[in-house]
């Protein structure tokens, strides 16, 4: 088929709109070329002359798929088919929005109620919803129910065949006893390695103070053997701190070997950081100026007269990390301390 | 079979007890005793007689099913007692051949589905003498028979059906509503329903399908657990007769499984043909002879035009500048100069 000027055009030129319906149905049957046509030549012509036809080329275009929606026919339908005689308790129908979530609600933001706002990907929100829309519908029928005296529970004493037999619910029932046992389970696995981290972490702790221990005794017992102390309080030292250090006259001036142990070398670490450790004081902070050499203020009285020597100040802790490291064990002297040396 | 033989009820709505054999000889407590013996009556139910809804329907399919269908089916029949069943109907018979098989099956209901290259499944829902009938596309179907579903329910109890408000709002929703009430409620006082009102059938409509669920009542606050079957209906078509006739409605956002199948094949091919395309491209770029280019576009690019400055040669040398911050240093400098 060819319109305008032009002549022998293969392509088939049909009108744009769409009142000459013949043609589209030829379009449609995929026959292109000049033969099909059910308007002449003269038809065409005079279709052009009306106005319908535009010059130029003209192409076809498919008319976009007519869906059906006969509204009219469906009421009609509707109608005809409704069976009105039927009382609710044969059709048992209800019509509901779904149920409040309780849970959204205590949470403080409301659900949408609508259908068309839940998305259907999302297979929880989904099946909640269609949970509450049967329990809204529950609510509403159960008073109507009891009204016409239609019982929805039945007696302990109904035995009736169920839907599903009872070798499907022992299946079921199976099923979750499963899986409430592997989740036991796994939460029992998880407590017992959380029990053994800790454990194992109790463990390094206990064997280390038993390995300092030890190594604090053997210390004080090799400096018993060169000479380097005189008492052998280390040895009772426990059961000094179980009685609690007081009482004992000597004994009781010494403080104890654990506070002195916590104390000592915890006091030297200070004083060395303070000095060499970092922003702490560095190299022209001692000047022996008038000043410096005025300053008294770090004298001990006790422990340049010795500590141990004066009874009866018993309990009072002693000088902060001047004092010997032993408690109140003194130093020998040289020639004293040869002889233990070669007693040994 | 026992040797005693029971009747329900009997012989019709005017039962009465059982009939007695005349015997020739006088025998006859004899012989009556013995058939006493032999048919024993039990008295008929309360709710004999009162079945005024004769609603029947017919659930069969056609050949070509998987197992799926085939429980899905037996599960309707299972929670649906007012459901008859028949044999598989061959592909090569026209659709309107079902409305002779439901007359003679006395149903006046179907429920008929139609399984194509075993893969798809087809719903139909008719109202069988006259009335309208529609084809759904059924997915994500589930069965009674899934571990998940943990609800039971009396077989035959009476279903309450639920429908989302949006059913109301458009017509083909109405008569489709209509047709589900008709077809899945079971008629009060059929013989082999119970008496009792215990699970939901709900009907949802989200992303214009119809998606059904079924739920048994626990507790009277309505506490629920799921029973199942379980399916999507999508629909395709209303006529406006049973199994055939004007169309009434057709879905627009109905997409039928062979185009789906087709997108999906296509968006890969042509991704494997871009992927395809791109690599001759970058062949025939690497392959085609490159021109040796003899002046470096790039060279102008860091040159700053300022005007040319006459060389100056310093014959003396700089003034040395005093920083007060570190007198010691300047007075070094200075020192070293002043030697």
């Amino acid at each position: 088929m060819v319109f305008g000027p032009q002549n022998h055009c293969l392509y088939p030129i049909i009108l744009v709109n769409n009142t000459m319906d013949i043609i589209e149905d030829d379009e449609q049957l995929g026959e292109t070329s000049e033969q099909d046509s059910e308007l002449s030549d003269g038809e065409l012509q005079d279709a052009f002359a009306k106005g319908l036809l535009k010059p130029g080329l003209n192409f076809t275009t498919q008319e976009p798929k007519k869906i059906v929606n006969n509204v009219e026919g469906l009421k009609q339908c509707l109608a005809d088919f409704r069976k009105n005689t039927l009382p609710w308790i044969e059709r048992l129908d209800m019509v509901n929005l779904p149920a409040d979530d309780i849970v959204a609600k205590s949470e403080g933001r409301l659900d949408n109620k609508a259908s068309e706002d839940i998305n259907p990907d999302d297979d929880f929100q989904r099946e909640m919803f269609f949970y509450r829309q049967a329990q809204e519908a529950v609510l509403e029928a159960m008073p109507r129910l009891l009204k016409l005296k239609i019982a929805t529970k039945r007696p302990e004493d109904y035995f009736a065949e169920m839907a599903k037999s009872d070798q499907q619910m022992q299946k079921i029932r199976k099923k979750l006893i499963t899986k409430q046992i592997m989740m036991e389970k796994s939460e029992k696995a998880k407590k017992l390695r959380e029990q053994r981290k800790y454990g194992k972490k109790v463990q390094v702790e206990v064997i280390q103070k038993r390995q300092r221990e030890k190594k604090a005794m053997m210390s004080s017992v090799k400096r018993y053997q060169k000479g380097m102390t005189d008492k052998l309080d280390f040895l009772e030292g426990d059961q000094k701190t179980a009685k609690g250090g007081a009482g004992k006259g000597s004994g009781g001036q010494t403080p104890d070997k654990k506070a002195m142990n916590k104390k000592g070398p915890n006091a030297k670490r200070k004083y060395k950081d303070q000095r060499f450790g970092f922003g702490g004081k560095k190299s022209g902070t001692k000047w022996n100026t008038k000043d410096s050499h005025n300053d008294v203020s770090g004298f001990r009285a006790k422990v340049a007269h010795g500590k141990g020597g004066k009874g009866g100040k018993g309990g009072k802790a002693g000088p902060g990390g001047r004092g010997p490291a032993k408690g109140g064990a003194k130093r020998l002297g040289k020639n004293a301390r040869k002889k233990m040396k070669g007693r040994s | 079979m026992s040797a005693l033989k029971r009747k329900r009820g009997g012989k019709g709505p005017g039962g009465k007890a059982k009939k007695v054999k005349l015997v020739e000889n006088g025998n006859k407590p004899q012989t009556t005793e013995m058939e006493q013996n032999k048919e024993i009556t039990v008295p008929p139910p309360v709710s004999m007689g009162k079945w005024r809804n004769k609603e029947r329907v017919l659930v069969f399919s056609s050949r070509g099913i998987n197992f799926r269908t085939r429980h899905l089916m037996q599960d309707l029949r299972t929670m649906m007692p007012h459901t008859k069943a028949d044999t598989k109907m061959d592909r090569k018979d026209k659709l309107f051949v079902i409305n002779e098989v439901c007359e003679i099956k006395n149903c006046n209901k179907c429920l008929f589905f139609e399984a194509k290259k075993k893969q798809d499944l087809y719903m139909w829902v008719a109202n069988v003498p006259h009335g309208p009938s529609a084809k759904f596309l059924v997915q994500n179907v589930h069965t009674l028979a899934e571990l998940k579903m943990t609800g039971n329910c009396l077989k035959g109890s009476r279903p309450l059906l639920s429908f989302d408000p949006q059913f109301d709002t458009e017509p083909h929703y109405a008569l489709l509503k209509e047709l589900f009430i008709q077809t899945f409620s079971t008629p009060q006082y059929h013989p082999r329903s119970q008496p009792f009102v215990d699970h939901v059938f709900t009907f949802t409509i989200t992303d214009n399908r119809i998606w059904f669920r079924n739920y048994q009542i626990i507790e009277e606050d309505a506490s629920m657990v799921e029973i199942g079957p379980r399916f999507v209906l999508n629909l395709i078509k209303i006529f406006q007769g049973s199994f055939g006739g004007p169309t009434l409605f057709e879905n627009p956002h109905f997409e039928s499984p062979n185009t789906h199948r087709r997108v999906i094949r296509m968006a890969t091919a042509s991704r494997l043909r871009e992927k395809q395309m791109v690599k001759e491209l970058q062949k025939l770029k690497r392959t085609e002879n490159k021109e040796a280019v003899t002046r470096d576009v790039t060279d102008d690019v860091f040159a700053t035009p300022a005007e040319e400055r006459p060389v100056h040669i310093e014959l003396e040398a700089p003034a040395a500048k005093v920083v007060k911050k570190n007198k010691h240093k300047a007075f070094k400098r200075q020192r070293k100069q002043n030697r």
